[in-house]
């Protein structure tokens, strides 16, 4: 520990170097905690383990096929189905088509329930009740209210692609969720303009009664409708927002070997200060030896300076990433893939993980120029010129 | 002016060998990470460039972004099929096929599942894309629930062997044939025939109408007719800017290229000047007496950047060369993501372009460029004396 003083003065030494070092760790660093945030953000459960009880019901084929909305009471009648809420994907656009404007629109044919199956979301602004009772009302996350400006009462268009009508909707309700970056409003708004898309629905919602229930249900719901013209497949919240990444194709080992090889390149910066760094100091380490320094010592010095170095880098680059983290996650938000925005936090597991790249790098850069300056011997040190 | 010769920098260079490869490794690394996810961006980006023909108009229902969105009943065919600009085959027919949509969830091989379309032709849909052709099995025969599987789509989801069958609940294909569209969008897709599976599926129409016209000013027409019919309420696309809208479904992975690539550089390029302030400095004498022999500021400025130039591009060309060898190695066969677009799986090909390597190439002369710009400048500005009366 007494060394303390003089690894930080080393450190110092050449203050661009170091600077440039640190600066060429910081970067990097802040890129792995983005990624690994987005990563982490992809297995994120934002429902807080209520998902655990909800099960969503779909067409066998895919999602976008239709699935008959009579199903309702064949489903509410198996045991441990608390609720069922069916929903439709209305799609469409606000405004326009640009980037800025898109956000998910969902139709459900039972207002009614859906705070029942989403427990999680509660009413901050206007009521459910309100909701509920006008048909042409509309259910708002409370991010979207903020991002357009929305008031209470207001109307808001919403031109429709796959029904092709345009809905004249009235703002009846805000909801506070993890995720707020959705709209919802009644299946029976389409269903008057367009009679034919009656009695089809998009998926089921199931809230569940038990774990067990969780369990038990989709093999026997499945089973139910297999033969029939619109067989169904059923998974837990969870399976199906797997599904959903699994859709993105591999984007978990594209982001890893990024990271790793984000790694290596700082290793290779850092292992290369550390070299330039130590063989400018040979005869110094050599002086330091005649004056009864240990080889131990030695070792620990230009160790200690290394791992210094790389958790300035380190830690600075942790604490810019946890200070622009806010405004990277509204960005994400504002983006068009705004649901993700719900699942990101400041993770600490990512956090640890780049302090330890740090540790990492600082320990494994520095220790060939440490064993070298501890093993060589003192007269050759000293007989070195330059 | 009086020009040091570069010999004298590049020797330099190998003098100081394990400083010249930690950093010519850092910014061959930082190369090959940029070449990589941009060569899956333009190969993303390349299936839908390569889409379609300028001559093709798909006709969807007004306001629809995707064929999936779309619907055109059945009466509303011959009235779009006889519109005028039409292209007819040598039986006075219009070339027109009326198709259907559908999205299938299918497992992939490597585990998950994701959505492919499955798309029912008319025998004409043939004609429309001349660039497919079956590369094992046969054709679907209509009405007996049979279909072909793209190459693409068969080497990455489960099921789709010629001889296997697909089937959901009582839903059932048969895989008869393989077919491959040279790097196209039916590359990502199953066809079967269009009227068996408006059944299976209880449809009540179509999706789109892909039509052929003989010229640009014949699909004007067409185009101009479709929008002025009230009765239709359809619109007409010409179907390679159709696909080329689609290209946006590449823009978050170009993205993270180049923002990963920047922020990189950056970093490597802090390296790099690292490596030059020592160059400098462990040549302090050397560059007064270089002074004192007669060499101009503005030699010495040039030399030393010039220096520093030559160190990235031997990192540049080697990241080059570890991006070819990752991409014809390591990520050679077709991969896939989802197009929210058509809201279904898109297979393509990692895709290295000799622009790219050029992009990359520069990218790495840039960062030696602005790593040795101070560096360089220190050199420049060495006062004789004092150096040369430093020690050591």
């Amino acid at each position: 520990m007494k060394l303390l003083p003089l690894v930080f003065k080393n450190l110092f030494r050449k203050k661009t170097r170091s600077l440039l070092t640190i600066g060429s760790i910081l970067l990097p660093l802040f890129v792995i905690c983005i990624l690994g945030t987005m990563l982490r953000a992809l297995d994120s459960d934002p429902s807080n383990g209520k998902g655990m009880y909800r099960l969503i019901v779909r067409h066998k084929v895919s999602i976008t096929n239709w699935l008959p909305a009579a199903y309702d009471p064949k489903i509410r009648q198996l045991p441990g189905v608390v609720e069922v809420l069916r929903m439709n994907w209305f799609g469409g656009s606000y405004v326009d088509q640009s980037a800025r404007n898109q956000f998910a629109r969902f139709s459900t044919s039972d207002a009614d329930r859906f705070l029942k199956v989403f427990d999680e979301a509660t009413v901050v602004e206007g009521s459910e009740k309100e909701w509920v009772d006008d048909r042409s009302g509309l259910l708002v996350g409370r991010l979207l209210m903020k991002k357009y400006g929305w008031k209470l009462g207001q109307k808001v268009t919403l031109k429709g692609d796959i029904y092709p009508v345009t809905l004249e909707l009235t703002i009846r309700a805000v909801f506070e969720a993890p995720d707020e970056t959705g709209v919802y409003f009644h299946h029976e708004a389409i269903e008057e303009a367009l009679p034919r898309v009656k009695g089809f629905v998009g998926w089921y919602w199931i809230k569940t009664a038990s774990l067990e229930a969780t369990e038990r249900i989709p093999a026997q719901l499945d089973a139910m409708f297999e033969n029939s013209s619109f067989p169904t497949k059923t998974e837990t919240e969870k399976e199906f927002q797997n599904g959903w990444v699994s859709m993105l194709g591999n984007v978990k080992l594209l982001v890893t070997s990024i990271c790793t090889i984000i790694v290596f390149v700082i290793l290779l910066i850092a292992a290369n200060t550390m070299a330039m760094a130590a063989r400018e100091r040979v005869t110094e380490i050599a002086v330091l030896r005649t004056l009864g320094f240990r080889k131990r010592q030695i070792l620990g010095l230009v160790l200690g300076e290394s791992l210094l170095l790389s958790l300035f880098g380190g830690v600075l680059g942790v604490a810019l990433y946890a200070l622009l983290f806010p405004g990277f996650r509204e960005a994400v938000a504002n983006s068009p893939m705004g649901g993700f925005a719900a699942g990101m936090k400041l993770f600490p597991e990512i956090l640890a993980v780049a302090f330890a790249v740090t540790v990492f790098v600082g320990l494994v850069a520095g220790l060939a120029p440490a064993v070298r300056s501890a093993q060589r011997s003192i007269t050759d040190g000293l007989r070195q010129v330059g | 002016m009086l020009g040091i010769p570069l010999k004298y920098n590049v020797r330099n260079l190998f003098v100081r060998k394990v400083t010249t490869s930690l950093t010519v490794a850092g910014i061959a690394l930082v190369v090959m990470v940029f070449l990589c996810v941009m060569a899956l961006g333009e190969g993303l980006t390349r299936v839908f460039t390569a889409s379609g023909s300028d001559r093709n108009v798909l006709v969807l229902r007004q306001n629809s972004q995707s064929e999936l969105q779309s619907g055109i009943t059945r009466d509303q065919v011959p009235l779009v099929e006889t519109l005028p600009g039409v292209e007819k085959d040598a039986d006075g027919k219009p070339l027109a096929s009326a198709e259907l949509v559908v999205v299938l969830n299918l497992e992939k091989r490597e585990g998950g599942s994701s959505n492919v379309t499955i798309r029912g032709v008319e025998e004409k849909g043939w004609k429309l894309r001349p660039g497919i052709r079956l590369t094992e099995g046969r054709m679907f025969s209509p009405g007996a629930s049979e279909v072909i599987v793209s190459d693409g789509v068969s080497r990455r989801f489960k099921d789709t062997n010629v001889g296997e069958e697909l089937h959901f609940g009582a839903y059932r294909w048969k895989v008869v044939g393989h077919f491959d569209a040279g790097g196209t969008a039916p590359d990502s897709e199953i066809w079967t025939d269009v009227e068996g599976m408006i059944n299976t599926f209880k449809r009540n129409g179509y999706s789109s109408v892909l039509a052929r016209t003989p010229d640009r000013a014949a699909r004007d027409l067409f185009v101009a007719g479709l929008s002025s019919d009230p009765r239709l309420a359809l619109e007409g696309k010409v179907e390679r800017t159709y696909y080329d809208e689609q290209t946006a479904t590449a823009a978050p992975i170009k993205f993270l290229g180049l923002f990963v690539g920047v922020v990189m550089a950056i970093g490597a390029c802090f390296g790099a000047m690292n490596t030059m302030y020592a160059a400098v400095s462990s040549r302090t004498r050397e560059i007064a007496t270089l002074r004192a022999l007669g060499f101009s500021r503005l030699s010495i400025l040039a030399s030393f950047i010039l220096e520093s130039v030559f160190l990235s591009l031997l990192g540049g060309l080697l990241g080059c060369v570890l991006g070819v060898l990752a991409v014809k190695l390591a990520l050679s066969g077709v991969t896939g993501t989802t197009n929210f677009a058509t809201f279904s799986e898109v297979v393509f090909a990692f895709r290295l372009t000799p622009a790219l390597l050029l992009t990359g190439v520069v990218f790495s002369l840039a960062m030696g460029f602005f790593g040795g710009l101070f560096p360089a400048g220190r050199a420049a500005f060495t006062k004789i004396t004092q150096a040369l009366r430093q020690v050591g």
